[in-house]
């Protein structure tokens, strides 16, 4: 069991970074309930919600917020709890009766945590967004891709999960340890923006000193550099090569049979990057991706093949770790990072919408009448896994 | 001051996500010492430690770890921590004396937070590589990149930082809760592969249910559709628009014009999406950045300007939330997520390695005489701020 057990966790069932930070602190051993609504949320898209992983390791407990009896059954459920997770835009959860004067009013050591794009005031507070918007307002997306092109959209890496799950769980986790001396929560606003400016904070340093350029693919580590690049290997595969450091780098040329090359420039000479990215791009397509894999991978060439998700399952290193687990038919990314004595694990695979109301609602405490009255008022919902 | 005040943590220096995780804890009011060396200052690096933000908030001193004394003084200051950072390869921090079992020896409850590329253990455990080659034996790297082009790397955003420092200061304080409540601490395998496959974990389930193609640049959120997306404008400069929900996307088309026009193919119809994205590119490129902001911005397309960092920090949502802060005359992303009542600040600019060295070791409960004999052994090293 993770290193969690026993900090309680409400989750108001949304989409993206919430579900992301939620999971993280599941396969932690946080004991979560996810409310989720009673409608059908599927929205028509066809999702298998076995296949949700984010949801994974958590119980689903389905609740109709319209009533005031489902508000005062999430209360409840609040009232034992050490953090909240919510992502509805600015003011929704005050409208539901779930706010935070509310909640910290019945329960003063909660940790409140709002998830939204661009955090809780601001000119964008109450528009829509996503991602890619997110990470538009802070140079991120500016700074990724080709120069002669448009910039290349890191999934929903960069946003959602880095600058959102990750920093609300952090924030979380960081709010108990404060609440556990002080006795007293607090509302943490964490805004998809500000974390992932935050996770450009080198950047910005080297931009004020001078040393990043604004211009894609520019840079050292933006494949502006020949020895910081992705190559094309001679079966249409990709490899990738980072060798800032000299004594790497000169093992890199090494392998690559530029040794004892007389006409190098420096490595740190920028106006030959260019050149120099055309060179080592004709010497790796001369040999197919795993050809290379063979004379560089595990040395200090840092070096590694460019593995697809099948291919990445299957990597010598990721199955000597377990980094990918086997749940419910479904192989997934195991929890991470890796505690050596209270272990992660996944506790049960995604819930279906309100799969385990009644079962949660009694480790929570409400008594069989309690649920047999909610269920009767339509407060709550019971379904069955499909 | 943040919520962990008197959370007390040693971080040895190293580089990329270390120093992030450090800054991130630090931002939040923990008491974090840095470990220089004390060669560190003489590497010849003519660079203004000023503008390296990672290393804000907190002092440094510098060590001589190869002496005994040294590494003596070191786990004085990891006796008294909650916490220790490291990102050396596996095996260095026991061969300098400083391994988990000597200092979970001498402090019982101390969480031992290792960070590195591929982990401690696994048949690349020892080799050299940086965030590139981490995240392309994931499938992180490989999902990156235009459709027919090859893979871009984001930055060091997804294996350094997302995948790295936010899941090691995840950890650290999952860890702390844990050893608050059992008076054990235990040590943390912290890989950045895996931090990044766990960034990935939705990719992973999409794929196995059939909804993910391997091929860069096809699917609904990496660059594929027309709807999430990056567009030029008439400027030169970009675009972004996430309009995924039927009703966003509506606004889109209408804000485009594209509303009046009849037989539009469906927004998921997937074979559409290149017609479309023409579509869309011509609209774009009739008007300028500014000119789609004013018809965009704050309605609910989906929509923002891709901005540079210049740019990102005089934009008025971020100016209005105080998204940057000036520091020591450098402006920078100010401390993420947020807290409303225990406020996140930076203690203090970066240090110059080995600046703090005898104030810091007297906070941490060396004596006057004691602090002037490691000076005598050559042991430690003050070093004046350039």
């Amino acid at each position: 069991m993770g290193p969690l057990k026993g900090v309680k966790i409400v989750e108001l069932a949304g989409i993206g970074p919430g579900p992301m930070c939620a999971m993280l602190l599941a396969d932690m051993g946080a004991d979560i309930v996810r409310v989720d609504r009673t409608e059908d949320a599927r929205l028509g898209m066809g999702h298998n919600p076995k296949g949700e992983l984010r949801n994974r390791g958590r119980p689903n407990v389905a609740v109709n917020l319209k009533t005031p009896q489902g508000v005062e059954t999430v209360l409840r459920l609040i009232d034992q709890a050490d953090g909240l997770i919510e992502g509805y835009r600015p003011g929704v959860m005050e409208r539901l009766g779930l706010g935070p004067d509310i909640c910290l009013k019945r329960n003063p050591k909660l940790i409140f945590g709002r998830m939204t794009g661009w955090g809780q005031d601001g000119p964008m507070a109450n528009v829509a967004g996503h991602d890619i918007n997110y990470i538009s307002i802070v140079g991120a997306l500016h700074a990724i891709g080709p120069k002669d092109g448009p910039p290349v959209v890191p999934l929903n890496l960069v946003g959602d999960f880095g600058g959102g799950g990750l920093y609300l769980a952090m924030g979380l986790l960081a709010g108990i340890i404060e609440a556990r001396t002080s006795g007293k929560g607090q509302v943490i606003d964490c805004a998809m923006t500000e974390g992932a400016a935050s996770l450009m904070t080198m950047f910005y340093g080297l931009k004020a000193m001078g040393r990043w350029k604004e211009t894609r693919e520019s840079n050292t580590i933006d494949g502006g550099a020949h020895y910081y690049n992705v190559y094309r290997a001679k079966d249409g595969k990709y490899v990738s090569v980072g060798c800032g450091e000299a004594r790497f780098y000169a093992l890199m040329l090494e392998k690559i049979g530029l040794g004892d090359a007389q006409d190098l420039p420096p490595q740190l000479d920028q106006a030959q990057w260019p050149a120099m990215k055309q060179r080592l791009q004709k010497i790796f397509l001369t040999k197919t991706r795993d050809e290379w894999a063979a004379l560089m991978e595990g040395t200090d060439a840092c070096f590694s093949p460019v593995l697809n998700f099948e291919e990445s399952i299957q990597h010598p290193h990721n199955v000597a770790r377990n980094a990918f687990v086997t749940v419910d038919g479904f192989t997934q990314p195991a929890p991470a990072p890796r505690f050596e004595r209270t272990k992660s694990e996944i506790r049960m695979p995604p819930s279906v919408q309100g799969e385990d109301t009644d079962v949660t609602l009694k480790a929570w405490g409400f008594s069989d009448a309690e649920i047999a009255a909610l269920h009767k008022v339509g407060a709550v919902k019971q379904n069955v896994r499909d | 001051m943040g919520p962990l005040a008197g959370v007390r943590i040693v971080e040895i220096a190293g580089i990329g996500p270390g120093p992030m995780c450090a800054m991130l804890l630090a931002d939040m009011g923990a008491d974090v010492v840095r470990v220089d060396r004390t060669e560190a200052a003489d590497l010849g690096m003519k660079r203004d430690p000023k503008g390296d933000l990672l290393n804000r908030g907190r002092p440094s001193v510098a060590v001589d770890l190869k002496s005994k004394e040294g590494v003596e003084t070191v786990l004085r200051m990891i006796d008294q921590a909650d916490a220790v950072i490291e990102g050396f390869r596996p095996g260095v921090m026991e061969r300098l004396g400083l391994g988990p079992d000597i200092c979970l020896k001498r402090n019982a409850k101390l969480v031992f937070g290792r960070m590195t590329g591929w982990g401690q253990s696994g048949p690349l455990a020892h080799a050299a590589g940086h965030d590139i080659n981490y995240i392309s034996i994931v499938g992180a790297l490989h999902a990156i990149g235009p459709a027919g082009g090859a893979p871009v790397p984001p930055l060091n955003l997804v294996g350094d930082f997302g995948g790295g420092a936010l899941y090691l200061a995840m950890g650290v304080l999952a860890g702390i809760i844990e050893a608050r409540t059992s008076g054990k601490g235990q040590v943390i395998d912290c890989a950045m592969t895996e931090g990044a496959a766990s960034l990935m974990t939705i990719f992973y389930a999409m794929k196995a249910m059939g909804r993910w193609s391997e091929e860069r640049g096809t699917n609904a959120i990496d660059g594929g559709s027309h709807y999430y997306t990056v567009y030029e404008t008439k400027d030169g400069n970009y675009v972004s628009v996430g309009s995924i929900e039927g009703k966003f996307y509506a606004e889109l088309l209408q804000k485009t014009g594209l509303d009046k026009v009849a037989g539009l193919p469906a927004q998921s119809d997937a074979a559409k999406w290149p017609e479309m994205r023409e579509r869309l590119s011509k609209i774009f490129l009739s008007k300028t950045r500014d000119e789609w902001c004013a018809i965009m911005e704050g309605s609910d397309v989906c929509f923002a300007p891709i901005l540079n960092l210049e740019e990102s920090m005089a934009h008025p949502h971020n100016v209005a939330r105080g998204s940057f802060v000036k520091v020591d005359g450098i402006m920078q992303p100010a401390p993420a997520p947020r807290f409303d009542r225990t406020k996140c600040e930076i203690q203090k600019p970066p240090s110059v390695p080995g600046e703090d060295t005898d104030k810091a070791l007297a906070a941490w409960g060396f004596s006057a005489a004691e602090i002037t004999a490691l000076h005598k052994a050559g042991v430690v090293k003050q070093n004046p701020r350039v």
